[in-house]
């Protein structure tokens, strides 16, 4: 039996009267590597937005490595080691990529920093640039990379801090299709370093070629629980996407 | 006790006017515009040279009204619009700097000393035990209509719903067909005009110089947050607030405190009043005593 | 003249001293105050509050340091949750208010004639000498206020203020602490207004409301805004250009023949004028921050 990692129990949340999540319940294993699936509006960005600590919940729990995190704000919750990314990284103009990837380490990030050195030729940061193939980019502005790139670098930021969770909020959006080979053998490799990930996605390849388990919300609850493989074959996961007319389709 | 009402009624005249150009211009643009207590003042200075030009008074207002909501479209056009893209926060500092350009040329132009309509001495009229002239009076009436025409305007015309639209969501009012570009600088005007007939409105009972803007930046702002900024009739309620609580404090005889007969504090302390409302609401509320929702993070 | 270069000097190393001070806030960390002149007064009011209860200069530098520290943990709280716009008015707010506060204050706070007849720092032999040597002193505090802020900006502490500056989502999904880091910001830049308050206060001997006016915040804002936002050495030079033009405006009124009345217009044209055309034309400043290239590792 995998030792559950993240533990997440009937956790909703509403804008108004907009329930977006209703009662959300499924956890993790520790090093498990995790598809969120669902279709627009499901709640998928809302849920991570929770567990990280960004948006606070009307109810339920949410367990990390033993400890509750609702409630708790986001900068704790990544000091505990979930690190999340975001669905449209937004970019510094007045920061290079190299240090930002400096400034994801988790350590001496407050007071005690002052006596360290910024450390931005340190063997860490040149690794992070050369892994994630941001070598002809790590000095010049970081709002001035491309989509994908700024995807990447968030990616490489978030690995700085050594995370125990790392939260991908749609890492393949808008990047080529190359790039997205690079990531699935990152991601396989951080993961077999032991870091546990959750990935919210929509692309259905990039999920087959690097999930354990796959799970999809629809309207706010958890519709699926199973691998990847089996998604297709699942009648309530069709619909959710498809919706409930019978529209004849080719698989 | 009625003399207490009236001084809060004329407090808030001061006020209401600007501070509802503020919180319109920033419910569609989120933009604080520092400089719209120059623009109120430059209303009233550009109605007075107009009548020292020889027009009749209520026709050199309207005419003022026009030219600083001309002048407020093509400032922001030209200076605050550019600044927006480029960085918000300093819009602000931006509209500060026009403010103190504003003001030097007040400075130059009028001198530092304050200056009068030109108008008939009239006596106070008074009645049950109140004080007030007939010239308070028409600042009042005009403040009010003003509000009532702008509430008017902004819940019963195809405008106002246009700006209650894009200042809720200016990206679907722009994909429902709503020419947002035309209707923030329509906007603009009105800002221009509310601000320029404020200054007006204070003119007409007192007097106007160069300083008036900066000295009333803070009370309006006060009085702007409080209602939420964004909610523009909420500025008006917050301009009545403002100037009951400074009214208040300094007609309240606190000699029982200090063992005298008498002892009132001084006007000053009117605006340490406000100021440290605005202070306390920033603290507690920031987002105003009528807005419910919190957008900000 | 000479007495009077040695004068600009001085104001123009204090006016530095202010601008760094102010640039570790809105520079490095983003931080759009506009209550600065409070702390500065702070320090100056904490030195006259000394020396009115006959203690010494020590004493005045402690009650500086503590009155400034503590208004920059209202400011400081004030921030928890309130975004830069609100931010900068509610320090503004703040900072008028206590000027006025000061102004009525009576025989507390000595009232709008302020609080004279503090000593000067050095008992020299001629006046000239002295202002030398608080030149000097000046230079000093300067030159370490400098270092201080260049080394500051180029640790790890740095990279933290920076990030929180540019997107504090992100900053905060790494683990920063925004309140905490941003209080300390205001601390420490307080803490180095109040020491110039401090010697400010003994150089011209007297302290009161009438130096703290917002206007001065302004003009600190100008020389932080032309000189270069972000870089350190480019306030500096902000600080002396915008003091040095200050300071000549008076001669320029009577080259041009204008009124007395005028100063004051041309001041705060210089002033407006020059924010306004750095801030649509040349944002980045006279000096423009180093991007990436000012950490040195390794």
């Amino acid at each position: 039996m995998v030792d559950k990692i993240l533990k997440i129990t009937n956790v909703a949340k509403a804008f108004g009267a907009h329930q977006v999540l209703k009662d959300v319940t499924f956890s993790i294993g520790k090093g498990e590597i995790v598809g969120l699936l669902g279709p627009n509006g499901s709640g998928k960005s809302t849920l991570l937005s929770v567990i990280s600590g960004f948006i606070s919940a009307n109810g339920g729990s949410v367990n990390f490595k033993g400890r509750e995190l609702l409630g708790r704000p986001a900068h704790k919750v990544a000091h505990e080691g979930l690190i999340r990314t975001f669905q449209l990284p937004s970019m510094p103009s007045r920061m290079t990529p190299r240090e930002l990837i400096a400034s994801g380490a988790r350590s001496k990030l407050g007071l005690s920093g002052v006596l360290s050195r910024a450390a931005l030729d340190g063997v860490a940061v040149k690794a992070a640039i050369k892994r994630f193939a941001l070598d002809p980019v790590a000095d010049i502005p970081a709002s001035s990379l491309s989509g994908g790139q700024k995807k990447l670098l968030s990616m490489a930021v978030a690995l700085q801090g050594k995370p125990r969770l790392l939260c991908l909020d749609e890492p393949t959006a808008g990047v080529h299709p190359n790039l997205r080979h690079r990531m699935v053998e990152i991601l396989r490799d951080v993961a077999a370093q032991g870091v546990t990930i959750l990935i919210v996605e929509h692309d259905m390849h990039f999920v087959r070629g690097i999930c354990d388990r796959c799970v999809v919300l629809d309207a706010g609850m958890i519709i699926a629980d199973c691998e990847p493989d089996t998604l297709t074959e699942n009648q309530r996961v069709v619909e959710a996407y498809l919706g409930k007319a019978k529209v004849g389709f080719a698989t | 006790m009625l003399q207490f009402f009236v001084d809060v009624i004329l407090r808030t005249v001061d006020l209401a006017l600007i501070a509802v150009a503020l919180s319109c211009v920033y419910s569609l643009i989120r933009f604080p515009n520092i400089a719209l207590v120059q623009y109120a003042t430059a209303g009233a200075l550009i109605a007075l040279g107009l009548q020292t030009l020889g027009l009749p008074l209520y026709l050199a207002i309207v005419l003022s009204c026009v030219i600083t909501g001309l002048m407020a479209v093509v400032l922001s056009v030209l200076i605050f619009e550019k600044l927006l893209d480029t960085s918000p926060p300093l819009a602000m500092v931006g509209s500060l700097a026009v403010s103190m350009i504003f003001t030097a040329v007040f400075l130059v132009t009028v001198g530092p000393r304050p200056k009068r309509f030109d108008l008939e001495i009239m006596a106070p009229v008074r009645w049950a035990g109140v004080s007030i002239t007939p010239m308070q009076l028409v600042s009042v009436g005009l403040t009010m209509g003003a509000i009532l025409l702008f509430a008017l305007l902004l819940f019963r015309t195809g405008l106002g719903r246009s700006m209650r639209a894009t200042s809720t969501n200016r990206v679907l009012a722009e994909a429902t067909g709503i020419p947002t570009r035309k209707v923030i600088n329509g906007v603009i005007v009105l800002s221009g005009i509310l601000a320029a007939l404020g200054g007006i409105s204070i003119s007409l009972k007192g007097e106007m110089g160069a300083q008036l803007g900066f000295d009333l930046l803070l009370p309006i702002f006060a009085a702007a947050i409080l209602g939420g900024l964004g909610n523009a009739l909420g500025a008006a309620l917050g301009a009545f607030t403002i100037a009951l609580a400074e009214t208040f404090v300094t007609n309240v005889n606190f000699g029982w405190v200090v063992s005298q007969d008498f002892y009132f504090l001084p006007a000053s302390f009117a605006t340490i009043v406000s100021f440290g409302l605005l202070v306390l609401i920033l603290l507690f509320r920031p987002h105003g005593l009528l807005v419910s929702e919190v957008k900000r993070v | 003249m000479f007495d009077f270069l040695i004068h600009v000097s001085i104001m123009a190393s204090l006016y530095a001293v202010l601008a760094l001070s102010l640039n570790l806030q809105l520079g490095i960390a983003g931080l759009v105050n506009f209550g600065q002149i409070l702390l500065f007064g702070a320090g100056a009011y904490g030195a006259a509050f000394a020396f009115s209860n006959q203690l010494g200069l020590a004493a005045g530098i402690g009650a500086g340091l503590a009155l400034a520290v503590c208004v920059g943990l209202l400011f400081a709280r004030l921030g928890r949750g309130l975004g830069g716009d609100y931010w900068g008015i509610a320090t503004l707010a703040v900072a008028e208010a206590c000027r006025m506060l000061l102004q009525t204050g009576g025989d507390l706070t000595g009232g709008a004639q302020g609080i004279s007849g503090l000593p000067p720092l050095f008992e020299a032999g001629s006046r000239q000498d002295a202002a030398l040597m608080t030149l000097g002193v000046c230079l000093a505090f300067l030159a370490a206020v400098y270092w201080l802020c260049r080394s500051l900006t180029h640790s790890r502490y740095g990279l933290s203020l920076k990030i929180l500056r540019e997107e504090p989502q992100l900053a905060v999904s790494l683990g920063y602490n925004p309140n905490a880091l941003r209080t300390q910001v205001l601390v420490l830049s307080s803490m180095i207004a109040a020491v110039g308050g401090v010697i400010f206060a003994h150089y011209i001997s007297f302290v009161g409301p009438d130096q703290i006016v917002a206007a001065e915040t302004f003009l600190i804002w100008a020389m932080v805004i032309v000189g270069g936002v972000g870089n350190h050495f480019g306030v500096i030079l902000g600080a002396v250009l915008m003091q040095f033009l200050f300071a000549f405006v008076p001669f320029a009124k009577d080259l041009l023949d204008m009124p007395s009345d005028y100063v004051a217009a041309m001041r705060l044209a210089l002033v407006g004028g020059g924010l306004l055309i750095f801030l649509l034309w040349r944002p980045q400043g006279l000096v423009r921050e180093r991007i990436g290239g000012g950490h040195r590792g390794g």
